[in-house]
């Protein structure tokens, strides 16, 4: 397994955001998990990433037990993560943001900035990567958040919401990416909100709700179980329309 | 992740690169061979006196930058390593004759000595802790050192009056000075821009910019912030040597007081902090004030100096953070911004 989390929990002043949550991700898999708001989801994360530690419960990747490591430890052993609200160098340029993610395995500033222009020529910000990066708009920014984690090399990516806030094009165009993004080899968690998202990214997904996983499984028999459409305030989870109207 | 680099943005991004180093070389050049021979352009005992003095100012000012403009770690006591530095000369040569000079490398050793102590605890907190730690240990030493008889308590300690020999760095007149903290500087300056290029220098950008991103990238925040601490204050301690050498006497007051600090946070964040040259403007701009407002006014020159440097602040933070570089960019650069938001219209 690439990445296990044993019997997780998270308190803050006594609240209990997450509670004893198991699950594994295997290398090359996509995992999505939902949840409404206020479910634990971005705390789970947050606990995966190393930017939290858990008040109890392992995590484990790759076999090492990481639960108390620094966030740049576990970039450094392959897990790169996103931001829900894209934590942007917004005075550098475009180029120099995803140069601080390659600069983790080329120490040199050559070989970091051509591995930086390959991995903007991939995301598909080539063209803008000498523009300042606070011309970049919300679109913009989620795609340099994920071109800026990728260049740190990862074998496995933890998105947190980035796509949230995208119109329904630019989420087309970021499903592609992410799905580029898998067929090289990495591997997949994703926190989301949009179901359009996750129905069609994901392999396999874990509901959370008051901060327990309360199903899990392929998405299309887990969006229907009752307990998860209660969670959901008792609507359906499965998009009504082409476009995808999401239960958000 | 490994696909080829596609030909085309790669070299054009070498070529930029290459043009861009080319044109801040001429810059560099041009500024240099006007530094050389300002002391002939500028005649008299009290500009070359000036000329030194903002060459000082320019070292202290840059050294501050490293970990103040680039990293972002503010600090309001570099007076505690400037005073490191200005102190060990003296205490060397009252206590063993010895040669100032020889003073300069146990400065550096103390100051990063000092450094270590306040930043070992405090860079392991985000925030405002370290610029607090470090007005209150600056303080502290210099109440400290003005209660200590060694240290020449509140009377300070005087430097050799005439040259034994080359190390005691005591020269007539201030040219020599001006030449020796110009060889320092282009020293600093050097160091300065290879880090600004290599990963240190992006690491540090990425500090500032924001410390959780930072570290989910893989950043050792806390070691890298350590790190820029230690550069900036061992130069930072040169700087207090080298003053101590020219002045040839050093007290609390003008080795240790807040002044010295303020005065280095305001000549960059004046010129622009976190960029090469911003010190340096600062520096031609505010000491030559100073000293003039010192020749006008007498002792009452401090007390303009203090009313000068509270407007500059005020100044600086309602109207440009980034200072007289950041408007001068901003001037130049909108025709080229226009273009370059249009660009990112069509990208994104």
């Amino acid at each position: 397994m690439l990445l296990e989390a044993q019997a997780v929990s998270k308190a803050f002043d006594g609240f209990l955001a997450v509670r004893g949550v198991n699950f594994e991700v295997a290398a090359g898999e996509i995992v999505g998990i939902i949840g409404p708001n206020g479910a634990g989801k971005s705390t789970l994360f947050n606990c995966l990433a190393g930017e939290a530690s858990p008040t109890a419960g392992r995590v484990r990747f790759d076999g090492a037990d990481v639960t108390t490591a620094t966030p740049e430890a576990h970039a450094r052993m392959g897990m790169a993560r996103t931001f829900q609200i894209p934590a942007t160098f917004t005075d550098v340029t475009i180029l120099d943001n995803v140069m601080v993610g390659a600069f983790l395995r080329h120490p040199h500033a050559a070989e970091a900035r051509a591995a930086a222009t390959r991995v903007l020529d991939f995301a598909g910000l080539a063209g803008v990567a000498h523009l300042r990066a606070a011309t970049l708009g919300t679109p913009g920014r989620k795609r340099l958040e994920i071109a800026r984690a990728l260049a740190t090399e990862p074998r496995l990516l933890l998105l947190d919401e980035a796509l949230a806030g995208l119109t329904p094009a630019e989420i087309q165009r970021a499903i592609e990416l992410v799905r580029e993004i898998h067929r090289r080899g990495v591997t997949l968690v994703i926190v989301e909100h949009v179901m359009e998202v996750i129905l069609a990214l994901a392999q396999r997904i874990i509901v959370l709700n008051h901060g327990e996983v309360i199903a899990s499984g392929a998405p299309d028999a887990v969006v229907d179980l009752p307990e998860v459409v209660e969670a959901y305030l008792g609507r359906s989870l499965t998009p009504r329309g082409p476009a995808g109207a999401g239960a958000c | 992740m490994t696909r080829p680099a596609g030909a085309g943005p790669a070299s054009r991004d070498a070529l930029a690169h290459a043009v861009g180093l080319r044109r801040s070389g001429w810059r560099w050049t041009i500024l240099a061979a006007a530094a050389l021979a300002a002391p002939l352009l500028l005649q008299g005992a009290f500009y070359h006196r000036v000329l030194a003095l903002v060459v000082l100012a320019a070292i202290s000012a840059s050294a501050w930058n490293i970990l103040g403009g680039y990293a972002g770690q503010i600090s309001f006591g570099h007076a505690m390593f400037f005073g490191a530095g200005a102190y060990m000369p003296a205490f060397v040569y009252t206590h063993w004759h010895a040669a100032p000079a020889l003073g300069l490398p146990l400065g550096v050793a103390l100051s990063l000595a000092i450094a270590a102590v306040v930043g070992v605890p405090t860079f392991r907190l985000q925030g405002h802790y370290f610029s607090m730690a470090t007005i209150a240990v600056a303080e502290l030493i210099r109440i400290l050192v003005s209660n200590w008889p060694l240290l020449g308590a509140a009377v300070g300690l005087q430097g050799p009056a005439t040259a034994r020999t080359v190390w005691d760095l005591t020269f007539r007149g201030s040219v020599t000075y001006y030449y020796l903290f110009l060889a320092v500087l282009a020293v600093l300056l050097g160091v300065t821009a290879w880090m600004e290029r290599s990963r240190m220098g992006y690491y540090l950008r990425a500090i500032r910019a924001g410390e959780r991103a930072a570290r989910s990238l893989g950043v050792p925040a806390r070691r890298y912030k350590l790190h820029a601490l230690m550069l900036s204050a061992a130069f930072t301690a040169v700087a207090g040597s080298l003053y101590v050498v020219m002045i040839g006497f050093i007290d609390p007051d003008s080795g240790l007081g807040i002044l010295i600090s303020v005065e280095m946070v305001i000549v960059t964040a004046l010129g622009g902090a976190g960029t090469l040259f911003g010190p340096l403007l600062g520096a031609a701009i505010l000491i030559p004030l100073q000293q003039t407002a010192n020749a006008l006014f007498g002792g009452g020159g401090t007390g303009f100096t203090y009313i000068f440097y509270g407007g500059v602040i005020v100044l600086l933070c309602r109207f440009e953070p980034g200072g007289l570089l950041a408007i001068w960019h901003d001037r130049v650069a909108p025709a080229f911004r226009r273009r370059s938001a249009s660009a990112v219209r069509h990208a994104a």
